[in-house]
């Protein structure tokens, strides 16, 4: 069954179509790639997906449920989570409360509650504190914990934007290019850490990457955007020897 | 010997609770402690003139407090905090004089009122962001001072509404130490409360719409909610001081609330800093002594110069707009990080380098 669905999504800026009559299911507990050429549309599709953007045609389905006209913060508490492909970190923040700030939907703590801080509140700080210090023990950042999240390397940045997303513990966990801009060991890691997410909590994973050694390790299934249109859907193996893809994406540069 | 600036290093907190503390070290505690004391103590060996100063300032710094939780933590600028604090003061003032009611239920009153009006005005934050809400609040500021001083049946128009200071049994806080106290205890009250809400989940909220709306929304934020919700709280803490203010003035008329007092107001968490809980004391306490310390040099000088006088009147204006920019240019994150500067110098001292 599927966890997300997609069916007949159309979006236009003017006279841009940046996506045009998608339609696909994520099916749950998997690991989905999205791939495509630089605005193909990828980062599009999941703004659709998180809300930020309103498609002009098509609807979308989360857990059997339609979700095409709800505002964001109604898509993360029913479970949806993102990590930006541009950093969108709180940075004057520290990794700590960047990630606490992820478990807002999770908590109820009001004005009156928290400017008291006594039981109740107190208590389901500390409780939500060690949610929180599963997910730093996860991604290996003890060390950075209390450093405010502007201050720290790019590739640091990429890490706590995942464990931002993953401290709301979602459904759905939405990657776009998590691994851009990283060296090799820093890519290997972040790899690491999604296998992981995906095998210790079964989240379902939707990814953008362009790394098509990681899609093909990573992913069970993989759509490929092309100018809006999906252009292909399917195992990493019939991407492989999918002739559209080929010629359209994969190209001479990646041989098959 | 040991340097009394050091911290101590080898502070461990060995669970979460301690962690979280606003001053987790316990140095740090005892010295809040101490400085809390201090000023609890200080009345009792001051003049009534400095008591009378330094009420005007905590009751400038609740207000601040206030404003920066909107203002500072949650980006959302107001230039109506003048007419908020005029909602306050006139709720307060209505309630006790027109409706008897006591000073112990009119003071909360008038936090709630001003925090219900905040938030009525706190609704085009939705749609407006920057210069634009500016604008809307400066519309708030004119609307609520025309409703004041039109409003002759209920504020009194322009002669104002009287008030008398509030009693507890047979004692009533008619001098400046009792006031003070009253004050001072708000203002910790307030000054606690704010620290806690910027550690728990409201507050956190608060900041993340100030830095990423985008990504607070994706988050889960409702970002209508929390700026109305910021709105809200800060004009409750407005509120309160407006009440104080005015039963320390013992009356309130429109022109205690213009536009002047809201610029004021920014001003004092642009000096103190912004998103700063003790910057917006700070700020209270140097821009509400700002002209009694300009006017104390003006007549010290005017002694020597009989002509300057006249000249120096103005000055207030000049000195006000000075300061602003000069902090501006200079230390945009206020009293409060020059303050960190010194203390971090002496960490290190005498290696500074
Ligand atoms: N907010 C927007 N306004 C106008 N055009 C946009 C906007 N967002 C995306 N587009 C356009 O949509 C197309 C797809 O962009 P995008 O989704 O970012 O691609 P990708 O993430 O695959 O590189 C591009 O042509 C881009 O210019
Ligand atoms: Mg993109």
């Amino acid at each position: 069954m599927g966890i997300l669905e997609v069916k007949n999504l159309t979006l236009r800026f003017g006279g841009v179509v940046a996506l045009d009559d998608v339609s696909y299911e994520v099916k749950e507990g998997e690991i989905f790639s999205l791939i495509g050429p630089n605005g193909a549309g990828k980062t599009s599709m999941l703004n659709c997906i998180s809300g930020l953007y309103r498609p002009n045609e098509g609807s979308i389905q989360f857990k059997d449920s339609p979700i095409t006209n709800l505002k964001p913060y109604k898509r993360a508490s029913l479970g949806i989570a993102r990590a930006f492909q541009n950093i969108e970190l709180f940075p004057h923040l520290s990794v700590l409360d960047n990630l606490m700030l992820g478990r807002h939907v999770r908590m109820k703590t009001g004005v009156l509650a928290g400017g008291v801080f006594f039981g109740k509140a107190q208590r389901e700080e500390i409780e939500h504190r060690e949610k929180v210090e599963q997910v730093i023990d996860f991604l290996e950042i003890e060390h950075i914990r209390n450093t405010p999240v502007g201050t720290l390397s790019y590739g640091l940045q990429k890490r706590v934007e995942v464990g931002r997303a993953l401290s709301l513990e979602p459904d759905l966990l939405l990657l776009d290019e998590p691994m851009a801009g990283m060296n090799t060991e820093e890519k290997e890691d972040m790899a690491r850490y999604i296998i992981d997410i995906h095998e210790e909590m079964q989240t379902t994973i939707v990814l953008i990457e362009h790394d098509m050694g990681v899609v093909m390790d990573l992913s069970d299934h993989i759509a490929v955007l092309d100018f809006g249109k999906l252009i292909g859907y399917g195992t990493p193996n019939e991407i492989q020897n999918n002739q559209k893809v080929i010629e359209a994406y994969l190209g001479e540069e990646n041989t098959v | 010997m040991k340097n009394p600036f050091v911290m101590d290093c080898g502070e461990f907190h060995v669970n979460y609770k301690q962690d979280m503390r606003i001053w987790k070290i316990a140095r740090v505690r005892w010295r809040v402690f101490l400085l809390i004391a201090v000023f609890a103590l200080l009345p009792l060996i001051s003049s009534d003139y400095l008591i009378g100063l330094a009420t005007l300032c905590g009751i400038a710094a609740i207000g601040a407090i206030g404003l920066n939780i909107l203002t500072g933590f949650t980006g959302q600028i107001s230039i109506g905090v003048g007419a908020f604090l005029g909602v306050g003061g006139y709720t307060s003032a209505i309630l006790t004089a027109k409706l008897g009611l006591s000073f112990w239920l009119a003071m909360p009153m008038a936090g709630i009122i001003t925090a219900i009006v905040g938030g009525l005005f706190g609704l085009p934050s939705l749609r407006l962001k920057g210069l634009y809400l500016a604008i809307a609040t400066l519309a708030a500021q004119v609307i609520i001072l025309f409703i004041i001083s039109r409003w002759d049946a209920v504020t009194g128009g322009t002669a104002g509404l009287v008030l008398s200071r509030p009693e507890i049994g047979n004692f009533a806080f008619y001098s400046e130490r009792s006031y003070y106290y009253l004050m001072f205890t708000i203002l910790v009250l307030t000054t606690i409360f704010t620290l806690n809400l910027f550690r728990s989940r409201v507050g956190r909220a608060f900041i993340a719409v100030r830095d990423r709306d985008i990504a607070a929304e994706v988050m889960g934020i409702d970002l209508f909610k929390y700026k109305v919700l910021a709105f809200v709280v800060s004009s409750f803490f407005i509120g309160i001081a407006g009440a104080l203010l005015g039963h320390y003035t013992m009356i309130v008329s429109p022109e205690m609330y213009s536009i002047t007092v809201s610029i004021e107001y920014l001003a004092i968490i642009l000096v103190g800093g912004l998103g700063s809980v003790f910057g917006s004391i700070y700020g209270a306490v140097f821009i509400t002594l700002l002209p009694v310390v300009l006017r104390a040099g003006v007549e010290l000088l005017s002694g020597v110069f009989p002509e300057l006088s006249a000249v120096l009147i103005g000055l207030k204006e000049v000195a006000f707009g000075l300061v602003i920019i000069l902090f501006l240019i200079y230390e945009p994150q206020g009293l409060a990080k020059i303050w960190k500067n010194i203390k971090d110098y002496f960490k290190l001292w005498p290696f500074s380098y």
